[in-house]
């Protein structure tokens, strides 16, 4: 087990590794990345613009670029930006993460309880209306763009239906700090976090349900119900049990991934100045010490949840150890 | 308990001869799904869509007689004998601004209005579905068809083998798949390139194919990974192994079969994914570029109307709505009539 | 060409001094309060001599002095140059090569440190040491620059810029006379800061400065505050008065539809960024009194590539000017109010501008209509249709709706054309560089100063077209040695002799209009939307909207 645990690790470090030198290099492949023109400034002449290149040490070769780079990201923490000069990235990203986790934390507790209760109900009356209409909720719930989905929540409680008793208590798209403002916090989280969750609740309800009804065909649980237990106990004390396998190892996947900024389209529309806002804009920017540190960051959370999740189904699956 | 015990006259009826099913495993899947009403209407629904869509040239010219692809800033149209305005500047207070014309729930003249640049939305959001479907489902071709070799080959084959291609799709699927889109999107302005029949250019959709297919083969790879690592262990497969077949003997007759299932459930639920993200890319103007319209782009377009004109926004995100709620409602139906546990373990 | 307006200014500054404005008073009801501001991202770094950005070198007026400097006026009259740490215009001694200033005294930096000789002195060799944008264009003229410009670390520009503290003065001494040299060392390069101010860029660091307002803090992604300086005392009410507002707020990230929601809920005074198009509609009629708009001396326009197909065609090239619609390009930016079809290089409002549109269905002085025949057969005769021609813009609403329409225009005359949308950050640079084989493009040239030099020779001279540089804003590549000459021959005459300058370089303008290396689009007009609560709006030609002496309370 511990060996197992080693190697996954050191591969981590592998993957991670991997994708900086792959990020490093798409940034130099394309043309018009440069940034000692951006850096110099509009109609800067040709001395300046090598003086500049210098100065920033976009000069020397790459390896030497990237070893410079990576040192000054993880060890001197110093890395600076080639946008907006003089802000260092790493308390940069470190400033948004709390932004990403707030909403993602809140997201999760939404729809870990939504497709939970959804997921039971939908199982223990299978085959009902009602199964089928939650369902059917959770396949449109997966169906919408997210980022569509909360451009028509803003429009309606922003702009349409502001006035009204439903929606004035929303607020001036953005975030406060929990620590600035807690009711302002919430308010102005409540929404995206809804919007979010909406996917995953269709998602996770469905993937429940399924595993639940599966699990209601296996022996131990004919083997239960011969012996005279409750539908109701049944379900949630036995099959539920077995059915959060698969349930959790998504959600580890999934959360590591959000973590990292993969909500960024919802953050866009919120405007929740989030990790995977940093990303896009950076990548529309073409900041490379600013992208390197947020592809590092979500990166991280991404294979670091692959790992765990790997070594949780070893734990529960004696098959798959075998391999 | 005594009436389930049969009567001594049944029991030479029990000892006949059991009639086989006729139909194989597939057909009877087959007869399953067609039994299934929900998800023929799915496909009933989505079959419908694609063939408005495919329609769109003809809806184009005969019916609403507009071409979505050229700007009509200073244009205008006839409804109930009057000129309108495509694009109405504003006459109150200063004058600012102007507003395109609103849906004028016509079928022949600007069902929905039009957008920014004075074109009919409702004959873009045809066309855009094209471009939609296309992208949806060529990516999804590619992205199952490298999944399952990657899957397989790790599955089956272990060891090294498995660790270096497990690695390989961790790198994948951690990518930041946008930094990949932005930069080959520049690169590929100037300087496009050939293989063999495909000329790939910056506006080509196959660079948007590609990206998606590729960046979601970790996630199909990884339960045919698990699948294949299951039926390793299988006794019709370590029975073969004994017999001394040969490896891809192996896997082409007997595991490949058993993953099929998964692959065909994987086929809707993929579509329905990639068109999705293929929304998401265009919205953020990475996917598919102009000219060429996708429902992703004009929901983009629609944005800078929203306070306006919000349904130029709104109808194409329905189309995807409904669209992808279709594809899922069909996978759905699929893995119930192919239900894996049952009937379809090939042997 | 620059305005005389400065010989005037001196005299009129001389008799200003003698009477000492009058600063806001403690006891005016209007001086106090916070200014909010809004944009959608910060300018970058805050360093005056290296930011290049309208958003930061309209707050630098405040809180930066140089020697000379733009004066606080409303409209063209802000085109004034007045002496500003200078007691006065100097005059032009040696031909014009020598200039000097005399310092004035008592002024005090932020940190309380008194302003003298050496910190001049420092701040000049520091444009160079910096490596400021404009180093080798705007101050190359001074002796000893080409040396800074060699080895920017051991600038000294001995002989260019000497101290005498006895006498308190400055004296700048040029290689050749320039008629420019004024604006050049008004702008915010030009400003003077603390001798032991680092030689680096100072990024989100404030420097010091002694305008009547100094920087406390800046976080380039919340916030940028401005406060009172508490060591200014006003000597010029025209270079640099004392402000109404205590202090400034400016935020950042909000995105555009929010900006507008914001002002009109008074959470906040006004944004940066041109409103989303709408949202005009709704300014404009509901908030009428709130809206300000003027013109600017900058231009829209489509620089064509002249060294490659299909614009190495002339005929290409004017088949592209008459073809595009320019009111349907003045209504995809606003309409009427905010923008005007232009068909010449020179911005009305400056010497030299005499209307004149040949790219219409009448020729003359105006524009009226496209002529989209004449455009068909000129493609036609040039042999260039159906080539493939793709169009780059930045990915503002604004830029994109442009290009779309023009990719349009360029079918419809027989190009098979599409649009490539590229990251606003990087978009002007990338088009810059001939590497990238850029065809056509859709951009913006705003004024550095008011002169036609900067329109012509900057943006069309042969000195600014550099193969192969990301930094080479002759973006269509045009170098006719002809037309080159003839500006070179304007700008000598305009350093004895302002009227026949103007009228050579109208001359200059349509010549090179009539060679089309640009499809020009249109003059653009700016808008500030101010909250209801903002009062004594003054929108001056240099700097925009003089936030210092806005009222908020």
């Amino acid at each position: 087990m511990v060996s197992l645990l080693i190697r996954r690790f050191a591969q981590m470090i592998f993957v991670m590794l991997g994708i900086s030198i792959l990020v490093f290099l798409i940034f130099f492949a394309t043309p018009g990345a440069d940034p000692a023109s951006r850096i110099a400034g509009r109609n800067a002449s040709p001395e300046v613009l090598a003086a500049v290149r210098a100065s920033f040490g976009l000069d020397r070769p790459l390896p030497i670029q990237y070893a410079v780079m990576m040192r000054r990201l993880f060890i001197d923490q110093d890395l600076t930006s080639f946008v907006n000069r003089g802000e260092v990235v790493v308390p940069e990203v470190m400033g948004a993460a709390p932004v990403t986790l707030s909403l993602v934390m809140g997201a999760a507790v939404f729809w870990i309880f939504g497709s939970i209760a959804i997921g039971l109900v939908a199982a223990a009356t299978k085959g009902s209306f009602l199964d089928r209409l939650l369902m059917v909720l959770g396949l449109i719930g997966i169906s919408m763009p997210v980022y569509w989905l909360g451009e028509i929540v803003n429009l309606i409680t922003q702009k349409e239906l502001h006035d009204t008793w439903l929606f004035s208590w929303v607020p001036q798209l953005g975030y406060t700090a929990l620590t600035e403002d807690p009711w302002l916090w919430f308010k102005s989280l409540l929404l995206p976090w809804i919007t979010l969750a909406i996917l995953y609740i269709g998602l996770y309800g469905r993937v429940l349900r399924a595993s639940l009804v599966e699990a209601g065909q296996e022996d131990y649980i004919r083997t239960a119900r011969s012996k005279g237990l409750s539908e109701s106990r049944i379900l949630i004390r036995h099959a539920l049990r077995t059915s959060l396998i698969a349930f959790v190892t998504l959600f580890g996947l999934d959360f590591g991934a959000l973590v990292g900024g993969s909500a960024l389209l919802t953050e866009v529309v919120f405007a929740l100045h989030g990790v995977g806002r940093l990303t896009y804009q950076a990548l529309l920017d073409l900041d490379l010490p600013v992208i390197m540190a947020t592809v590092m960051y979500a990166s991280f959370f991404v294979v670091f949840a692959n790992a765990l999740v790997d070594i949780l189904y070893a734990i529960l699956d004696p098959r798959v150890r075998l391999a | 308990m005594s009436s389930s015990l049969p009567a001594t006259s049944d029991l030479g009826e029990g000892l006949a001869a059991v009639p086989r099913p006729a139909l194989g495993p597939w057909a009877r899947a087959g007869r399953k799904l067609v039994s299934d009403r929900v998800a023929m209407g799915a496909l009933g629904l989505f079959i419908l869509i694609v063939l408005a869509c495919l329609a769109a040239p003809l809806y184009a010219t005969y019916v609403a007689h507009t071409d979505p692809f050229t700007s009509n800033v200073e244009g205008s149209i006839t409804i109930d004998g009057q000129d309108v305005d495509l694009i109405q500047p504003s006459t109150e207070g200063l004058g600012l601004g102007s507003v395109p014309l609103g849906p004028t729930w016509d079928i022949h003249n600007y069902f929905l209005g039009a957008d920014g640049q004075g074109r009919d939305v409702a004959a873009r959001i045809l066309y855009g579905g094209r471009n939609s479907l296309l992208i949806g489902g060529t990516s999804t071709a590619i992205c199952l068809f490298l999944a399952a070799l990657t899957g397989l080959v790790s599955g089956f084959f272990g060891g090294v083998t498995d660790m270096l291609i497990s690695r390989l799709l961790d790198v994948l699927w951690a990518f930041p798949i946008y930094l990949l889109a932005i930069s080959l999107s520049i690169v590929l302005i100037s300087h496009g390139f050939t293989i063999g029949p495909f000329e790939i250019t910056s506006g080509s959709l196959w660079l948007p194919i590609w990206i998606i297919a590729i960046v979601y083969v970790p996630y199909v790879a990884r339960p045919i990974r698990g699948q294949v690592l299951a039926l390793k262990e299988s006794e019709f497969v370590l029975a073969a192994k004994g017999l001394g077949v040969p490896d891809w003997r192996i896997l082409w007759r007997d595991i490949l079969p058993n993953v099929m299932t998964t692959i065909i459930v994987f086929v809707p639920l993929m579509v329905a994914v990639n068109m999705l993200t293929e929304s998401a890319l265009s919205f953020l103007s990475i996917g598919v570029q102009a000219p060429d319209a996708s429902w992703g782009t004009i929901i983009q377009d629609g944005q800078d109307l929203i306070y306006t004109r919000p349904w130029v926004a709104i109808a194409p995100g329905i189309a995807i709505v409904l669209t992808v709620l279709a594809l899922n409602i069909l996978g759905d139906g699929l893995r119930d009539a192919l239900d894996p546990r049952a009937k379809l373990r090939i042997r | 060409m620059r305005r005389m307006k400065w010989l005037v200014g001196a005299a009129a500054a001389a008799g200003l001094l003698a009477t000492a404005a009058q600063p806001a008073s403690a006891a005016d009801p209007h001086r106090g309060g916070i200014l909010r501001l809004v944009s959608a991202s910060a300018g970058g770094t805050l360093d005056p001599k290296i930011n290049y950005t309208l958003q930061y070198w309209t707050m630098y007026q405040y809180t930066y002095d140089g020697l000379l400097t733009f004066k606080h006026a409303a409209g063209s009259d802000g085109f004034t140059i007045v002496p500003d740490l200078a007691e006065a215009m100097p005059e032009s001694q040696n031909g014009g090569k020598t200039y000097v200033f005399k310092l004035r005294k008592g002024i005090k930096f932020s940190n309380g440190k008194e302003l003298d000789v050496k910190d001049v002195v420092a701040s000049f060799q520091r444009i160079f040491k910096v490596s400021s944008p404009t180093a080798g264009s705007f101050y190359n003229g001074i002796v000893g620059a080409d040396a800074c410009l060699k080895t920017p670390a051991t600038c000294t520009l001995d002989g260019g810029v000497v101290a005498d503290e006895a006498n308190n003065t400055i004296t700048i001494n040029l290689v050749a006379p320039d008629s420019e040299f004024f604006d050049k060392i008004s702008v915010p390069h030009g400003v003077i800061l603390p001798a032991d101010t680092p030689a680096k860029d100072m990024g989100n660091t404030p420097i010091p400065g002694t305008g009547a307002y100094m920087f406390a803090a800046y976080d380039p992604n919340k916030q940028l505050k401005a406060v009172r300086n508490p060591y200014f005392k006003e000597w010029s009410k025209d270079a640099q008065p004392d402000g109404y507002p205590d202090e400034i707020h400016y935020d950042f990230g909000l995105a555009g539809e929010d900006q507008i929601t914001a002002i009109e809920n008074g959470q906040a005074d006004w944004t940066l960024d041109q409103p989303p198009a709408d949202r005009l509609a709704e300014m404009g009629s509901k908030y009428p009194s709130q809206v300000h708009i003027n013109t600017l001396t900058a231009m829209w326009y489509a620089p064509m590539n002249v060294n490659i197909p299909p614009f190495n065609n002339l005929k290409a090239r004017l088949a592209v000017n008459y073809a595009i619609d320019r009111n349907a390009m003045v209504k995809l930016f606003g309409g009427k109010v905010l923008a005007q079809p232009a068909c010449q290089i020179i911005p009305p409002g400056f010497d030299g501008y005499q209307p004149y549109c040949p790219y219409t269905k009448h020729p003359g002085a105006k524009w009226s209509a496209p002529d989209l025949a004449k455009a068909r057969r000129l493609v036609k005769e040039s042999g260039t249709a159906g080539q493939k021609v793709t169009i780059i813009v930045q990915d503002l609403a604004a830029d994109k709706a442009e290009g779309t329409y023009l990719q349009s225009v360029l079918k419809s005359i027989g190009y098979d054309a599409s649009v490539k949308v590229l990251s606003q950050n990087i978009q002007f640079t990338y088009i810059q560089n001939t590497n990238n084989k850029v065809q056509i493009s859709i951009t913006q040239w705003y004024q550095d100063y008011p002169a036609p030099s900067d329109f012509l020779n900057v943006l069309f001279g042969c000195d600014s077209f550099h193969p192969g540089s990301d930094s080479s804003v002759n973006i269509a590549g045009f170098c006719d040695k002809t037309i080159d000459a003839a500006m070179k021959h304007a700008m000598t005459t305009s350093l004895t002799d302002k009227a026949a300058a103007a009228k050579e370089w109208t001359a200059v303008d349509r010549a090179m209009t009539d060679q089309a290396p640009a499809a020009i689009m249109f003059t653009p007009k700016y808008i500030d939307f101010l909250s209801k609560r903002v009062g004594n709006y003054i929108f001056n030609a240099q700097y925009y909207w003089q936030q210092n002496l806005a009222w908020v309370q």
